[in-house]
């Protein structure tokens, strides 16, 4: 068997009193596209934010490529490509220079950084504003440079939150097609709120509410269920999410 | 798969592009170039103002002017570099990069103090003048240039430390102000007298000025002497003020 590239094991954040993220427990092999589902509040980008080594947990197991995040953070952080929930980029550098800020803090240097530029830019098209500011750039190329910024490594695991807000709908179609690409060998998770989105990329599908996974199936398993009950795939996620409502 | 231990000549190599971004942000926004010819324009007017009244080959005038001037112009150049990351939420993206607080806090920080040091260059056309028209001390020069680096170390690195507590930028340059002139302030006759005058027995003006305040530090450096307890005054505050920032680094999360 495979060994998963990201491994969570009863992961519990707490703000405060209020609890964001409550015994969420999953895995992610190499090959797997995992759209991670739910509302607005529902702790998608807790949990990213945590696989991230941002924000420490308050219990729980996380392991990133086989390292504990906690304890190796740095280790995890050579080993992801992050595109954040706000997408905040360092807005007063051009892009190229961004860039090769971003590949020399993950070690990269000389001919391997400029091999590793020029596929970046290439496959997210961003030789047109490679020498404007980032400040400069339109939402979809801010968009395009964070996720430049995440690949610059080639890193075999992708924490993508949001990834295509902003992009407009020709956009989002070469986003997904990128992502299918970039998929053999990485784990990537990625959230959204639009199932739609999600079900035209993942492999699977992860679906959280209050804090808690009420749904995580591969998304031909969850098609054939759906097909089974005679409903269609956002009424079975929607019923999942009703109950894990209810239960809480 | 990745290295997991950082060799030191890889975290050095962190620190020197995190210098180098940060360096060239300063130059990129108006911080830098305002603050050279701003803080030049005024610390040679005053200088030459003095030069010409006494005519004296001695740099000592510049550096009593330039004690007070750098607690109100260093803290312009470290009150953005946490505030900023804050508020533009730029502090995420930091602390998902491969790179220790210390990394991070030690790379602004010698940004700062090369800025700092860039302003003092820009002094040493004054020393060109004195060794063209006759023969200054330039041992007390050179103590004068050691004493004012190390006072714009400890400033930037308190600077800085304050910055990281704060989302808004003129916040963080009024505490580094205050927090300056405290420093700075303790050390005058003028302040000493007021507060020993408020409690004489106490002596507590007398005892900040010996044992809190930088000024009788610094103008050691002026009067030539290159003291080890004034170094270890100004450097010992330094680690104080970068250890306090790379911890508030570490535990600031939302």
């Amino acid at each position: 068997m495979i060994a998963p590239l990201i491994r969570v094991e009863s992961l519990t954040r707490r703000y405060g009193d209020q609890l964001a993220v409550n015994g969420v427990s999953f895995a992610v092999a190499p090959g797997e596209i995992v759209g991670f589902l739910g509302p607005n509040g529902a702790g998608k980008s807790t949990v990213l934010r945590m696989l991230s080594s941002y924000l420490p947990p308050t219990a729980g197991t996380l392991e990133v490529a086989g390292h504990d995040v906690v304890r190796e953070p740095l280790a995890v952080r050579q080993s992801i490509g992050c595109l954040t929930e706000h997408n905040a980029l360092f807005d007063g550098m051009r892009v190229a220079a961004f860039l090769d800020f971003v590949g020399g803090v993950h070690g990269l240097t000389g001919a391997r950084l400029a091999e590793r530029r020029e596929w970046v830019v290439q496959r997210t098209e961003l030789a047109s504003v490679l020498k404007k500011r980032v400040a400069e750039c339109s939402k979809g190329f801010r968009q395009r440079i964070g996720l430049a910024a995440a690949l610059i490594h080639d890193p075999p695991v992708l924490l993508l939150d949001e990834p295509t807000h902003g992009l407009d709908p020709l956009q989002v179609v070469a986003f997904r097609d990128f992502v299918r690409e970039l998929a053999p060998g990485r784990a990537i998770l990625f959230s959204s709120h639009i199932l739609a989105e999600v079900a035209e990329i993942a492999t699977r599908l992860l679906v959280i509410q209050g804090g808690r996974i009420c749904l995580d199936a591969p998304l031909g398993e969850l098609e054939q269920r759906a097909t089974r009950d005679g409903i269609n795939l956002e009424s079975l996620v929607l019923d999942s999410v009703r109950k894990a409502e209810g239960a809480a | 798969m990745t290295n997991t231990s950082p060799t030191a000549a890889s975290k050095l190599r962190g620190v020197q592009l995190v210098q180098r971004r940060e360096l060239r942000a300063l130059f990129e926004s108006a911080v830098a170039p305002v603050f050279l010819i701003a803080g030049l324009v005024l610390l040679n007017s005053l200088y030459m103002n003095e030069f010409f009244l006494t005519a004296r080959l001695d740099m000592t005038p510049l550096f009593d002017a330039l004690a007070p001037l750098a607690g109100v112009l260093f803290p312009a150049i470290t009150m953005r570099m946490w505030a900023e990351e804050r508020r533009q939420r730029t502090f995420e993206l930091w602390m998902t990069l491969p790179l220790t607080p210390w990394q991070v806090v030690l790379g602004k920080f010698g940004s700062a103090l090369t800025l700092a040091a860039l302003f003092l260059v820009g002094t040493l056309p004054i020393v060109v003048m004195l060794t063209q028209l006759g023969d200054p001390d330039l041992g007390r020069i050179f103590a004068s240039y050691v004493g004012a680096l190390c006072l714009a170390s400890m400033l930037l690195a308190a600077g800085l430390f304050l910055s990281s507590l704060c989302r808004d930028q003129i916040t963080a340059y009024l505490l580094a102000v205050l927090v300056a002139a405290l420093f700075l302030a303790t050390g005058h006759p003028r302040v000493v007298a007021v507060i020993d005058g408020m409690s004489p027995d106490a002596g507590i003006g007398r005892g900040l000025a010996r044992y809190f305040s930088s000024l009788p530090q610094y103008e050691s450096f002026v009067r030539g002497r290159i003291e080890l307890g004034a170094l270890v005054h100004f450097l010992g505050w330094t680690a104080v003020f970068l250890t306090a920032n790379a911890s508030a680094v570490k535990r600031h999360r939302p």
